[in-house]
C-alpha cells in the first residue's frame, strides 16, 4: 500500500518537517493569527445561534449512534450503495490507496481527452495528490471554491477544512486576484472581490470537459451522493462538464435519508452555522437519456488509504467524523497557527489524529503533541468523538514507538525512585543544592541538559527551599482549614 | 481494487464487532411549530437572502411581467406544467424574450423560471429535482432565478422533506435543495451573496 501521499498533495504552504518548524514560520505572519482569531470566534457564534431551539444534546448523541452502527457495518453500507448507485449508471470504482485513486482519476481523463478540469472542494483529492498528478498529465485543473481558489492562486494548500483561506486579509486576496488576472483591482471589499472571481470562473465552468468534487455522504438506500455547497460551485461541477468525478472516503456511507436528517443539520450548523447550506445537491447517477443536460458519466472513487487499518484500532471512532470543522475553531493551539502548521490536509484535533494514522507516526508523529488537551474539541464534536483521548492515547503510542532505550530506562528509575519516601526525600535534597547555579528571581529560565529542552519554551519552577514533607514533619504545617 | 477485495478487507477489520443499532426514534431538527406556513417559508426564505410571495395563479402573469422588467431574455422550463402558460405571458408583456432552455441560452439569459418539488417552511428551501422537463441550468447560470412553488407542496420541516427524498431520489438523476441565493464567506468571514450560483432567488408560491 502506498502510505504517506500527502507529500504529493501540499504544494507551497510554510516549508518545514516538524509541525513546530511550520507553526514557528506562520507564528512569525502577525497577520495570520490576527485574521484566524476573529474568523474563528465568529464560527462559535454562529454554530450557537444555529442550534437555537433545537434539543442539541439529543441530536448530538443520536449523531453518534448512527456513526458508530454505520461503521461498525461499513461493509455492508457500502457495499449496498454501490450496487444501488451501479444499478443508475454510476460507475464505482474501489481505491486501496492514493495511487489507485488518482490512476482512474488520470485514465478517465485520458480516455475523454480532458483540457481543463474545474473542481469543488475535495479533502481527498488533497489526501491523494490529485491535482499536480493531473496537472503534470497536461490537464489544467482550477479549483472554483472561492477560498481554495485563493489558496491556489497563492500556490498554498487550503487551511482550514471549511474556509481554506481563512488566514488570509481582504487586501492580500485583492493583491493575489490582481496578480493572477493582470487586473485593476482597487476596491478590497469582498462583495467586489467575490464578484471578479464569479467572472472568471464561470467562464471556466462553461468550458471544462471534467468536474470533480469530494462527497459529504453517500445514501446506500438510493445509491446517492450528496455534496453540501453554499457558493454552487458544487452544482456547477456536478452539472456542467461532461464528465463528473467525485471523490470519497470509504466512510462516508448512511444508511437511508432517515439519518441524513439528523446528520445534515449537524454538519451544515457545526461548520458555518446555517441551518442548511445554500446548496444541497443529491446526485443519483448521470444525465439520463432523455435530459438536456448533466453529465454523461458519473464515476464515484471510494479510497480506502489506511482507513481499514484504524478501524482495527482503539481510534476506530476517529471515522465517525463528518469534516464540519468545529473542532479546529475552538482548539487554541490551531486558532495560533492555523491548518498549514499541520502539513497534512486535515488540521486541527481531528487531523492531529488522522494525519499520524493515515501518513503514519514518521511524517506527522509530532501531531498529538499540536494540543493543549483542553478538549474543546470533544465537547463542541457533532458526532462526540473523543478527540482528546484520542491525542493522549496517540501521544502514548508515538512515544513507545520512538522512545529509545536509554530514555525508557531512565524513565524506569525515575518511576522506581519516586516510588519510595527515603529516595524521594533524597533526590529532592540533591536537586535542592544542584539548582543552584540556575536560579534565577525563584525561577529557573534556563536549565541544563536535558532538561534544557523543557526550558526552551517555559520557566521551571525551583524545588523549594524546605519541602512540604519537611515542614510537616518539623509542625511548620498547621492544620484545619 | 476488485470490490470484493476491497469489501473483504474492511469486513476482517470489524469481524466480532458489535454493532450498535441506529437509534429508533430520531430526535427533531426543524419544525415550523405553527400551521402558518407559507409567513414561516417567506421569514427564512427573507433571512437567507431570498424573497417569497403568495399569489393566486391568475396573478402569476402580472408578478412574472414586474419581476421581468428590464430583463431581455429569459429561459423556462417545462416542469412548471400548469403554470408554464402564464409564466410566458407574464415575461411577453414585459418584453422579454423566451429561448428554449439549453445551456447556451441558460448561460446569456438574465432569468431563467423554473418549478419546484417541494418547499420547506422551516428552512426557507425549494427542491428542485432534475429531468427530461427540468434541465439544470435554467435554475443555475442566470443571475436570477424564480421557482414557481404550488402551495400544497409546502411541508413544516425536515421530516417532511426527508420523507419525499428516497422516491425523488429514485425518480431523478438529481435533486437539489435551494436556500437562499449563492453565498460564500471565504474572504475575512464577510457574508457575500452571489458567488457563483444565482444572485438572486425568487419563490413564488402559488395559492391553490
Amino acid at each position: 500500500m502506498n502510505r504517506g501521499s500527502f507529500a504529493a498533495a501540499g504544494t507551497g504552504g510554510p516549508v518545514g518537517r516538524t509541525f513546530e518548524a511550520r507553526a514557528r514560520a506562520l507564528l512569525a505572519r502577525p497577520e495570520v493569527r490576527r485574521n484566524l482569531a476573529a474568523a474563528m470566534d465568529r464560527s462559535a457564534v454562529l454554530r450557537q445561534r444555529a442550534f437555537e431551539g433545537v434539543d442539541l444534546g439529543a441530536l448530538r448523541a443520536a449523531g453518534e449512534a448512527i456513526r458508530a452502527h454505520t461503521v461498525a457495518r461499513l461493509d455492508r453500507h457500502l457495499a449496498r450503495w454501490a450496487e444501488r448507485a451501479e444499478a443508475r449508471g454510476t460507475r464505482v470504482f474501489f481505491a486501496a490507496d492514493a495511487g489507485e485513486a488518482v490512476a482512474y482519476v488520470l485514465e478517465v481523463a485520458r480516455r475523454r481527452g480532458v483540457r481543463l478540469a474545474v473542481k469543488g472542494k475535495s479533502m481527498i483529492s488533497e489526501e491523494v495528490g490529485l491535482n499536480r498528478a493531473l496537472e503534470e498529465a497536461g490537464v489544467e485543473v482550477v479549483e472554483t471554491d472561492l477560498g481554495e481558489h485563493i489558496q491556489q492562486l497563492a500556490g498554498e494548500p487550503p487551511a482550514h477544512i471549511t474556509v481554506p483561506a481563512v488566514h488570509r486579509s481582504r487586501a492580500e486576496v485583492r493583491d493575489l486576484f490582481a496578480r493572477a488576472y493582470r487586473a485593476e483591482l482597487p476596491d478590497e471589499d469582498p462583495a467586489h472581490l467575490t464578484r471578479f472571481a464569479r467572472e472568471v470562473l464561470r467562464e471556466r465552468f462553461l468550458a471544462a470537459d471534467l468536474g470533480i468534487t469530494g462527497v459529504n455522504f453517500a445514501v446506500a438506500e438510493t445509491g446517492s451522493i450528496v455534496i453540501v455547497t453554499n457558493e454552487g460551485n458544487g452544482r456547477m461541477c456536478s452539472s456542467l462538464p461532461p464528465v463528473h468525478v467525485a471523490l470519497m472516503g470509504m466512510e462516508r456511507v448512511v444508511p437511508s435519508f432517515r439519518e441524513l436528517a439528523v446528520l445534515l443539520p449537524l454538519l451544515t450548523g457545526s461548520a458555518t452555522g446555517q441551518r442548511v447550506t445554500t446548496y444541497v445537491n443529491v446526485v443519483n447517477g448521470p444525465r439520463g437519456p432523455e435530459e438536456p443536460d448533466g453529465p454523461e458519466e458519473l464515476h464515484v472513487v471510494v479510497l480506502d488509504n489506511g482507513r481499514s487499518r484504524i478501524l482495527r484500532t482503539r481510534y476506530r471512532s476517529i471515522l465517525h467524523c463528518i469534516r464540519c470543522g468545529a473542532c479546529l475553531n475552538v482548539c487554541p493551539v490551531f486558532r495560533q497557527v492555523g491548518g498549514l502548521a499541520y502539513g497534512s490536509p486535515y488540521g486541527g484535533p481531528i487531523g492531529a489524529v488522522l494525519a499520524p494514522l493515515l501518513e503514519g507516526f514518521d511524517r506527522a508523529g509530532d501531531l498529538p503533541w499540536a494540543s493543549s488537551l483542553c478538549g474543546a474539541c470533544t465537547e463542541v464534536c457533532p458526532v462526540r468523538i473523543p478527540l482528546h483521548e484520542h491525542l493522549v492515547a496517540l501521544r502514548a503510542d508515538v512515544a513507545r514507538a520512538r522512545a529509545a532505550g536509554l530514555e525508557r530506562r531512565a524513565f524506569r528509575w525515575w518511576a522506581r525512585a519516586w516510588a519510595s519516601p527515603g529516595s524521594y526525600g533524597l533526590l529532592a535534597r540533591l536537586a535542592r543544592f544542584a539548582q543552584r547555579p540556575f536560579v534565577r528571581a525563584g525561577r529557573i529560565p534556563r536549565a541544563p541538559f536535558p532538561l534544557s529542552r523543557w526550558t526552551r519554551g517555559r520557566d521551571l519552577p525551583p524545588v523549594a527551599r524546605r519541602t512540604f514533607r519537611e515542614r510537616w514533619r518539623r509542625g511548620g504545617v498547621k492544620g484545619g482549614a | 481494487m476488485e470490490r470484493e477485495a476491497f469489501l473483504a478487507r474492511v469486513r476482517a477489520a470489524l469481524v466480532d464487532l458489535p454493532a450498535p443499532p441506529l437509534p429508533e426514534a430520531l430526535p427533531p431538527t426543524f419544525a415550523s411549530g405553527d400551521g402558518r406556513l407559507f409567513e414561516r417559508f417567506a421569514e427564512e426564505l427573507a433571512a437567507a437572502g431570498g424573497e417569497a410571495r403568495r399569489l393566486p395563479s391568475f396573478a402569476l402573469a402580472d408578478a412574472v411581467a414586474e419581476l421581468a422588467a428590464g430583463a431581455r431574455t429569459a429561459v423556462v422550463t417545462p416542469d412548471l406544467g400548469p403554470f408554464l402558460g402564464r409564466v410566458e405571458d407574464g415575461l411577453r408583456r414585459a418584453g422579454c424574450r423566451v429561448l428554449e432552455p439549453t445551456r447556451a441560452a441558460a448561460a446569456r439569459a438574465e432569468l431563467g423560471i423554473t418549478g419546484a418539488a417541494l418547499g420547506v417552511a422551516a428552512t426557507g428551501s425549494v427542491l428542485l429535482r432534475a429531468g427530461p422537463d427540468a434541465p439544470r441550468a435554467a435554475s443555475l447560470l442566470p443571475p436570477t432565478h424564480v421557482a414557481v412553488l404550488p402551495e400544497e407542496r409546502l411541508v413544516p420541516g425536515f421530516e417532511g422533506l426527508f420523507a419525499a427524498l428516497p422516491d425523488l431520489a429514485r425518480g431523478a438523476s438529481q435533486a437539489v435543495l435551494v436556500t437562499g441565493p449563492s453565498r460564500t464567506a471565504d474572504i475575512e468571514r464577510t457574508l457575500v451573496r452571489g458567488v457563483h450560483g444565482p444572485l438572486r432567488l425568487v419563490v413564488a408560491v402559488v395559492a391553490p
